[in-house]
This record gives structure tokens, sequence and C-alpha cells, in this order.
């Protein structure tokens, strides 16, 4: 009887170790998760809605940590369960600009970026990894990015390296990104 | 004759477990639960194991990247949501001194190093949160349209709580108490920096003058 009841206390701790590890897989899993739709709410509102164009980055800015007090911010959130997102936006004239979209869980899956580099402007499609039959798909020979995730983020970013040189063409550039 | 176990006997002296037992588990269960979450949060927010380190500083190949794990993930979601994968930013991120003090906002620093290679690079200063101090004359960081090179290609920058006697180099302030964080971003880093970011030069990061 000693021995069931020593094998019953140890299978008790195991199973609560168990536990303990399962719970703190589950919380590393979720944490980005959880964030990631908070920060979303709170930066880009619903999906479908306009564009955000928030000012210039300053010390009063405390929804995003690390923001970049060097780089003019617009954002988008989306939502491709039903049918795709276009999205378009200019990228030149400018030292540094790019577009990029966030997964759901915080991952950064796509990026382009125009400034000096080659892209000049973005038009593209994003669409869901695993669309449901009959919904709309891009036009044909549209630049398509597939999302791993129904819903997530578009963050522009423009350099404003110098205030006085930088800020109003950027700004042109920020007012250029629609969505949808 | 002596009962052996698994006699009719020996399994009437096992009872059912009780109801209080029953409670006991579930609050052992609840510990365990609560246990885990908490080591989960206390990983995620363990800033001075993330990535590799590059001298004083601590940069990460994962940070944003699809391929990351979930402990990065979890990292980067409380310290810098939304950076980019390493082929567009990387980011450099210091919350020591090059003699491996922590960084505090009442003591000056002097930050020297080669200006990194990529499109265009910043180095920002945050408080403990995160965030970006309180300055009226936006002095949050410089950059590399700013930032005045040597004949060596390196930038200097200072930084603390009390403005420098000297102008020589551009100052961030930090003001209050309490620690600091220096973030070194680089976007379109160059290739090689991109498959091995431990050769970035470091740049240094000295007290100017003790500091207590």
């Amino acid at each position: 009887m000693r021995l069931s009841t020593g094998g019953h206390r140890l299978g008790t701790w195991v199973l609560l170790g168990l536990l303990a590890v399962l719970a703190h897989q589950f919380t590393l899993w979720a944490l980005p998760r959880w964030i990631m739709d908070r920060t979303v709410k709170a930066i880009a509102g619903e999906p479908g809605s306009a564009p955000r164009r928030p000012p210039l980055t300053d010390h009063t800015q405390r929804r995003v940590v690390m923001p970049s007090p060097d780089l003019l911010y617009a954002t988008c959130a989306w939502d491709v369960s039903h049918k795709p997102m276009r999205v378009r936006a200019s990228l030149e004239g400018v030292a540094y600009a790019s577009l990029a979209l966030y997964a759901a869980n915080s991952d950064n899956f796509w990026v382009t970026h125009g400034g000096e580099g080659p892209t000049k402007a973005a038009d593209l499609w994003i669409r869901s990894a695993r669309p449901a039959a009959g919904q709309p798909d891009a036009p044909a020979g549209a630049q398509v990015v597939v999302a791993p995730t129904d819903k997530g983020l578009l963050l522009m970013r423009v350099l404003v390296g110098d205030i006085d040189r930088d800020l109003a063409r950027a700004e042109d550039l920020r007012q250029s990104l629609r969505c949808g | 004759m002596a009962q052996t176990t698994g006699t009719p006997a020996a399994l009437q002296r096992i009872r059912p477990a009780s109801p209080r037992r029953w409670g006991l588990v579930a609050l052992l269960a609840l510990l365990a639960v609560a246990g885990g979450v908490s080591s989960a949060l206390w990983r995620a927010n363990t800033p001075d194991k993330f990535g590799q380190a590059a001298g004083p500083w601590r940069v990460s190949l994962l940070a944003g990247s699809v391929q990351t794990d979930s402990l990065t993930r979890a990292q980067v979601a409380l310290g810098g949501l939304l950076a980019l994968n390493r082929t567009e930013t990387m980011y450099y991120v210091a919350r020591h001194d090059s003699q491996g003090q922590p960084l505090r906002r009442r003591c000056s620093y002097r930050i020297k190093g080669l200006a990194p290679q990529g499109a265009w690079w910043s180095l920002t200063a945050y408080d403990d949160d995160h965030f970006l101090f309180p300055d009226d004359q936006r002095r949050y960081s410089i950059n590399s349209a700013q930032a005045v090179l040597d004949e060596g290609q390196r930038f200097g920058v200072r930084v603390g709580a009390s403005e420098p006697a000297s102008a020589d180099l551009p100052w961030l302030p930090t003001p209050g108490e309490g620690g600091l964080q220096l973030t070194l971003r680089v976007y379109r880093p160059s290739a090689a920096l991109q498959t091995d970011p431990t050769r970035l030069e470091p740049p240094l990061i000295e007290q100017e003058r003790p500091c207590a």
C-alpha cells in the first residue's frame, strides 16, 4: 500500500510539473498574439478603416515601445478572411521608405522599401493563405502577398532624417497610402 | 499468514480521494499554472539573455522573423514590437556600458563608433519602459543624416542627464533616475551584418567621469 501511495504521489507531482511546463509554453505562444491584438486596435483601429497617420513621434507617444523619432508612420489594420485587400503607396523621393506587413502573431512576414531602392511605388494585394471557397481573388497579374494569418497590420515608415528638409516630402508619401 | 498487497483486505484500505484531497490537488494545479505563466513572463522579460553579444550591445538575427522561436517572439513583443526582420533592419540594444556596468540616466556617457554599414542608421536613447525621454528640443537620437563623422568615419554622441560642458558632440538628454537603454538601428544592413551581426564593430560606451 505504501508503494501505491508513493506512486500516486509521484504521478501527481509529474502531472503538476507537466502542467507548469504547458502553462509556460502556452504563455510564450499567447503573449505576442495578445499584445499584437491590443496594439493593432490602438494604433490602426478596425480592419477596413482609413489609414492612421499619427504625428511625428515624440516623448508623448507611449502606445508602442521603442518608437523611432526619425520615422513618420502610417498604419492600416487588415482582415483578408473574406476578400483580399489592395494596398498602394508611393515610396520615392525620400532617402528611405518602407511598407511592412505583420501577422497576428507579430511576425514581419513581408517588407518592401523605396527611397534609394529600386521600388518607387507599391501596389499589392494581401490575400489569405486559406481563402474560403468562392472568395474573390486579386486581379490577374497583380502582385499578391499571401498572409500567414487572416488579420494583421500594415506599417509604413518614412525617414525624416532632418525635420526641416524631409518632413514635407515624408508627409506627401504618407498621404499616398491607400488600404482597401 | 501475512497479508500481501493486492488482497481484498489491502485493497479495501485504499480509500477513494476525499473532497479535501481534490481541493488540495486543484490548488496545486493552480499554483503549477501560475508558476508556469510567471516563469514565461520572467523569461520573456530578460533582455540580458536576448540574442547575441557584440561588445556591450545585444542583437538577434531572429527579431521579426517568421522563423523565430516562441521565446524570441515573446521577448520582441514585450521590448520591440513591430521589429522588422534582419534583411530590412538590425537592432542593437545596449543596457550596459563597455565595462559591463548598467547604464544609468544620471551618469554621463560618451558613445563612439564606426558608422554602421547600411542604407542609414540611428542611435536612440530610451528609458526603462522603452519610451523616449522628455525633451522639447527633440534630442532623442542621432542618425546618419545628422552625424558628423571624423576622418576615420567614426561618429560620437554623449548621453546623460546633465548637459556636457563641451559641445563637440551631440548630446541626448536622459533626465531622471533609473536605467536607460540605447538602440542602434541599421536599416538595409550589409549582407555581412545580416549573416553575422557580431561583425559590427561595436560602438564603445564609456562613462566620462565616476558616477555614484
